[in-house]
């Protein structure tokens, strides 16, 4: 979290509690990670120096440490997710992740479309033919790239942002090559299966645009 | 750091302050502090009844700062507690008109107790 430090103090501070710093950043768990982000450093910091001025590693200490953990933490993690309820109406997040949803529930549908397809062309036709059992497969694959797509893009990583693109570019280009070899795609299918990844692309390109604000350093 | 909320709020919605708060406010009156010595002189202040722990302290230092009250200035170390820098907090003007209304607030108060004879007599 910070660089050794050379003082008595900090030396100190690196041979006898480092075990209890140890267990006090365990501590800081239970505070939101934007809180923690942004005084995790600070409060160990405070921790450290209400444990030397202390003198012991008693009972009463880490009482006293457990109480101000659990009286400050919980409402912390209230305010932090009362102000997430307020911006979510209006942040390109609550956008992106109604897409995500989406995503993974068209990407089902899509993919169980394509494998209903394929069970009543064998119900008609008795066997599928080759292109027409390529195509199955491929509005299959094209379904589970899809919501791969809406789980990557769940994750809210850049990582995550990267392979929704990807998924949601292959699985469109995937449904125009199965649509080209079985004409008779249902309408359905056809509008999810195009229209979908299209509208996802331009759900990952907008935000970009806007320049979302990067998460100050501790 | 003038954040929306500071501007939208006018010094007598932020009352009456909690103890602790403007204890921390009490502490910046004299300058910039860092968090163990807003604890420090906090708990010397009050003989240990108001003790600050980490979380009590920049929850509430946290809140402080979003609302205007309290600003943020710089990082430095501390010669007396190492090489490490701390970050300092100071009072903002904003912050500086709450504390004065919550002192003026808690004086009317201390007088009405003193009228009614609460205060300022040896007990019987």
């Amino acid at each position: 979290m910070s660089a050794p430090s050379t003082t008595p103090v900090g030396r100190l501070t690196r041979d006898r509690p480092a075990a209890a710093e140890r267990t006090y950043r365990l501590l800081l768990r239970a505070y939101p990670p934007e809180f923690r982000s942004e005084y995790g450093r600070e409060m160990t910091l405070l921790f450290r120096d209400q444990y030397q001025a202390s003198g012991a590693n008693t009972l009463g200490f880490w009482t006293t440490v457990m109480w101000d953990v659990a009286r400050s933490a919980p409402a912390l993690r209230v305010e932090e997710w009362r102000s997430r309820g307020r911006e979510s109406t209006r942040t390109p997040e609550v956008t992106m992740k109604t897409a995500a949803m989406l995503t993974v529930l068209l990407g089902v549908f899509l993919a169980l479309s394509a494998v209903a397809e394929g069970r009543a062309g064998l119900q008609v036709q008795g066997t599928l033919e080759g292109t027409h059992l390529l195509a199955v497969v491929l509005g299959a694959v094209a379904g589970a790239l899809l919501l791969t797509a809406g789980v990557a893009l769940l994750r809210r990583t850049p990582s995550g942002r990267r392979t929704a693109t990807l998924a949601s570019f292959a699985s469109l280009v995937i449904v125009l090559i199965a649509r080209l070899m079985h004409p008779w795609m249902s309408i359905a299918s056809q509008i999810v299966g195009v229209g979908l990844p299209i509208v996802l692309l331009a759900v990952l390109y907008l935000p970009r645009r806007s320049g979302p604000s990067a998460p100050r350093a501790a | 750091m003038a954040s929306k909320e500071a501007s939208a709020k006018t010094p007598e919605s932020h009352l009456p302050l909690a103890p602790a708060t403007f204890q921390i406010l009490l502490t910046l009156v004299d300058g910039e502090c860092h968090g163990y010595a807003i604890m420090k002189e906090v708990a010397e202040r009050t003989e240990g009844a108001v003790r600050l722990g980490p979380g009590t302290l920049y929850g509430a230092l946290k809140r402080l700062l979003e609302g205007g009250l309290v600003e943020e200035g710089g990082e430095r170390a501390d010669p007396e507690l190492g090489d490490e820098r701390r970050r300092y907090y100071r009072l903002s003007k904003f912050g500086l008109r709450v504390a004065r209304l919550e002192a003026r607030r808690l004086d009317a108060l201390v007088s009405a107790a003193r009228q009614k004879k609460l205060i300022g007599m040896k007990p019987a």
